[in-house]
């Protein structure tokens, strides 16, 4: 009989969940689908966009941008290549001739570093910029707590609310 | 002329209800009792009728329900009451109870109870005296009232003619107050004088019986021996022997005497045995039943004694060794076997059973028991407890007059707290309804004296046990408050004079609304004395409000000063200074008006309390979310904490999405425009 109450949670958790999981069988569906048309592209991106995915396989925790601010770089450097070969000869033998070319492989991995330098550079400038405007929003705060102070007295302060 | 002659020479007047004049400066020794003057009054609307005003001693309980019920009454053998009511009284610089009976024209009967007068002839008895007094007995009765101050010295003659003879006040005192012992019946000669209740119909014709006895020999044949012989007189011998003694009575007088002075109440004669004797049937006289003797004496205190009765009051005299002869078992065998009296000697044992039980203090369990005892031994006996003779219904006076007297109320407190008289129920030989009431009534008032709070404990019990009790508190106990009515504009006679001092209600205040309101005040009366100073505040406005809003007593401008510059905790109560700051503002504007219910409405609304403790938890929460953020801002924490990394890192990707955006835009473009 307890049973039905331990899992109680359970069904309203699944039903958050299935529309995720559908979304990702559905692009791996078409992504499946389009390969017989679009091999070439796909050998081009899997061989270019390897540090992207690199980044989205490494990377742990709640918030994973690292591998959107490398892929992000990352196919800027891929764009003139993926564009050739997209306006150009759309073929499998131009994929590979793309991909045995020095030049693409470094573009792209090169702008991907560039990504990580972005992704590892922004947040002490971002946080070295919060500092110097946080002193300003520190003066206001107390001002505002003298405010309160005087309208609801000492007691707000001293009532050991914590959050 | 003559008359504003008169006036000046008697000096200033006092108005009663504006219609009666009392002369402070002209005193009536002749009407006045030990407790209660008489002043020379005049009817404004007549002029030429006599009357005079007996003003009760300040601060002693009256009986106002005889009042009620016997102003205007004209009837042969009372004096007549014209009016009474609280007067301002200048000689004492305050105000007093006073009342106005027509003067009777003849004279006090007796000065006092030792003195000599010229007796009344038995040819007369019956016109001046039996007739006009069992129609004053049949009046009182019709009314559901007790005399009980009927006395040779409280008899007066009605006319110059001396032909008809009037009973004098009764209702400036506690019932029988000012009776002496040997007019009182056994049960209530033996109290002590405040605690000898309002009584019964026949408690007045014994006091009758009595004075009869005086008129015929024109003096008290016992007025040279002490009470406590009169009353083992009465007690061995019976009532009518120890007041007659060897004085010879008219043999046409012995039935009635008799008849009135038979101690056992239930046989006593009233109103229909005087109308029946005075329509001229002769029955044969009552003679009392002499208490059982002890074929041994029981020696206590070095006395012997041999009725139960006498050795009653020998215990009440000295109850340690009282204790101990109970204790010893020496009572018990004693009633067992020389007075053959078995249930008693079984409730002695059964009591003596019960104190032993008690294993905490045995004191108290003792003197419960030896209280008890004495009323096993003598069940028409009053209350005894550690020297206090009382009989329950007196209980009430007592205290009152113990409590105005100043006096020791520590043993009343104790033996209603001890429930004594529920000992004095279980002892009766004769189930009365009555008792059993009054058994409630004494459990209720038990619980008054037990809560030691503001509105309760002895003050409560004092104005609940009597009805007619004037307010005690020093702010208004010169203003003789007996309804609650008067007590507003007292309180605010009080704040005009006094400036305001102290709290308006105290401990008398509270109890006196407590005792007399006729609407719920009691949970205001707790919240007074539960510590927290602005609910207290608050409690003790809303009492004050509440009764002016019942009431309908407006204006009180001064007590609403009063009240208002002691609201400081009930104004700081609310969080939000600025709620402070607009009611600190309206306090003097509403004490103008004198409106305690809108400051009431002002200090104490629901809806604005229920706002200020919302805001305040918001300021509460508000200012602990600042707090944070500011010690946040302090630590260095802002951008390097998890959420500022967050932010920082959504930058980038925003940053390099856009780059490649542009990348892929800009390459599209020149793709397009290259061909």
């Amino acid at each position: 009989m307890a049973k039905p109450a331990k899992g109680k949670g359970k069904p309203e958790a699944k039903g958050k969940a299935k529309p995720k999981g559908s979304n990702k069988l559905l692009i791996l569906v078409t992504a499946m689908a389009l390969v017989p048309f679009s091999l070439p592209t796909l050998m081009v991106m899997v061989c270019a966009m390897l540090p992207t995915l690199g980044a989205a396989l490494a990377e742990r925790g709640g918030s994973r941008y690292a591998w959107v601010c490398v892929g992000g770089m990352n196919f800027s450097g891929l764009a003139p290549w993926l564009f050739d070969l997209w306006f150009g000869h759309h073929t499998i033998d131009y994929a590979i001739h793309q991909i045995t070319g020095v030049s693409m492989l470094l573009i792209s991995y090169g702008a991907a570093g560039v990504g990580w330098l972005i992704y590892l550079a922004v947040p002490p400038v971002v946080a070295t910029f919060t500092t110097m405007t946080s002193q300003r929003r520190s003066v206001v705060l107390i001002s505002d707590q003298k405010k309160l102070l005087e309208i609801w007295g000492d007691g707000i302060a001293k009532s050991g609310m914590e959050l | 002329m003559a008359a504003n002659d008169q006036q000046k020479a008697i000096g200033p007047s006092v108005p009663l209800r504006e219609r009666y004049l009392v002369y402070p400066g002209a005193p009536l020794p002749d009407f006045a009792t030990s407790t209660a003057q008489a002043f020379h009054a005049e009817d404004r609307r007549d002029p030429k009728r006599q009357f005079f005003a007996v003003v009760a001693r300040p601060g002693f309980p009256t009986r106002t329900n005889v009042m009620r019920a016997l102003k205007g009454v004209d009837n042969p053998g009372l004096m007549t009451m014209v009016e009474w009511g609280v007067m301002d009284w200048p000689p004492a610089n305050r105000k007093v109870m006073a009342v106005i009976y027509e003067k009777p024209l003849g004279g006090r009967v007796m000065a006092n109870m030792t003195s000599e007068f010229r007796p009344i002839p038995e040819a007369d008895m019956v016109k001046k005296v039996i007739t006009p007094m069992t129609e004053a007995l049949k009046k009182l009765r019709a009314l559901s009232l007790t005399h009980r101050a009927i006395r040779p010295t409280n008899m007066y003659w009605a006319t110059a003619e001396r032909d008809r003879i009037v009973l004098g006040d009764c209702v400036t005192t506690p019932p029988a107050f000012e009776q002496p012992a040997i007019v009182e019946p056994l049960d209530s000669g033996q109290c002590n004088p405040a605690g000898r209740g309002a009584g019964t119909y026949t408690d007045d014709s014994y006091a009758l019986g009595a004075s009869l006895v005086m008129l015929l020999q024109g003096r008290n044949l016992v007025a040279k021996q002490d009470d406590a012989v009169v009353i083992r007189n009465k007690m061995i011998n019976g009532s009518y022997s120890a007041l007659v003694g060897d004085a010879r009575m008219p043999v046409q007088m012995i039935e009635v005497l008799r008849g009135l002075l038979c101690d056992d109440a239930a046989q006593r004669w009233h109103v229909e045995g005087l109308e029946l004797w005075l329509a001229g049937r002769r029955m044969s006289p009552l003679i009392s039943k002499n208490e059982k003797r002890a074929s041994r004496a029981f020696n206590f205190g070095g006395k012997d004694h041999t009725t139960a009765r006498e050795l009653s009051v020998a215990f009440s005299k000295n109850f340690d060794a009282a204790a101990q002869a109970v204790l010893d078992g020496r009572l018990e065998l004693w009633l067992r076997r020389s007075l053959d009296q078995a249930d008693k000697a079984t409730a002695v044992s059964d009591a003596m059973h019960s104190a032993v039980a008690i294993a905490a203090d045995k004191k108290p369990a003792f003197d419960y028991m030896v209280s008890k005892v004495c009323m096993i031994l003598d069940s028409t006996a009053p209350i005894r407890y550690k020297g206090l003779n009382f009989l329950p219904d007196g209980l009430g006076a007592l205290l009152a007059v113990t409590v105005v007297e100043g006096g020791d109320i520590k043993l009343i407190a104790e033996a209603i707290l001890r429930s004594i008289t529920k000992s004095w129920v279980e002892t009766r030989e004769s189930y009365n309804p009555e008792n059993s009431m009054m058994e409630s009534a004494f459990n209720t008032q038990k619980v008054f004296l037990e809560r030691t709070t503001i509105g309760n404990g002895v003050e409560r019990l004092v104005y609940e046990m009597n009805d007619s009790m004037p307010c005690l508190s020093s702010h208004v106990v010169d203003e003789y408050v007996i309804d609650i009515r008067d007590l507003l504009p007292a309180l605010n006679n009080a704040a005009r004079k006094n400036e305001g001092k102290g709290w308006p209600v105290e401990r008398h205040i509270a109890a006196f609304i407590a005792a007399r309101a006729t609407f719920d005040v009691e949970r205001a009366i707790y919240e007074l004395s539960e510590g927290n100073p602005a609910r207290a505040a608050l409690a003790m406005l809303n009492i004050l409000a509440v009764m002016q809003w019942r009431l309908g007593q407006g204006g009180m401008t001064s007590l609403a000063g009063w009240v208002a510059g002691l609201m400081g905790p009930a104004v700081n109560s609310y969080y939000n200074r600025e709620t402070r700051k607009q009611i600190e503002k309206e306090l003097p504007r509403i004490a103008k008006e004198g409106n305690l219910v809108e400051m009431a409405r002002v200090l104490d609304n629901p809806e604005a309390r229920a706002l200020d403790q919302q805001g305040y938890e918001q300021a509460r929460h508000d200012y602990a979310v600042m707090a944070q953020d500011i010690r946040n801002i302090e630590a260095g924490q802002i951008g390097t904490d998890d959420e500022g990394v967050k932010t920082a890192q959504q930058i980038a990707s925003l940053i390099s999405v856009t780059i490649a955006f542009i990348t892929t835009t800009l390459l599209l473009i020149s793709r397009f425009f290259n061909g």
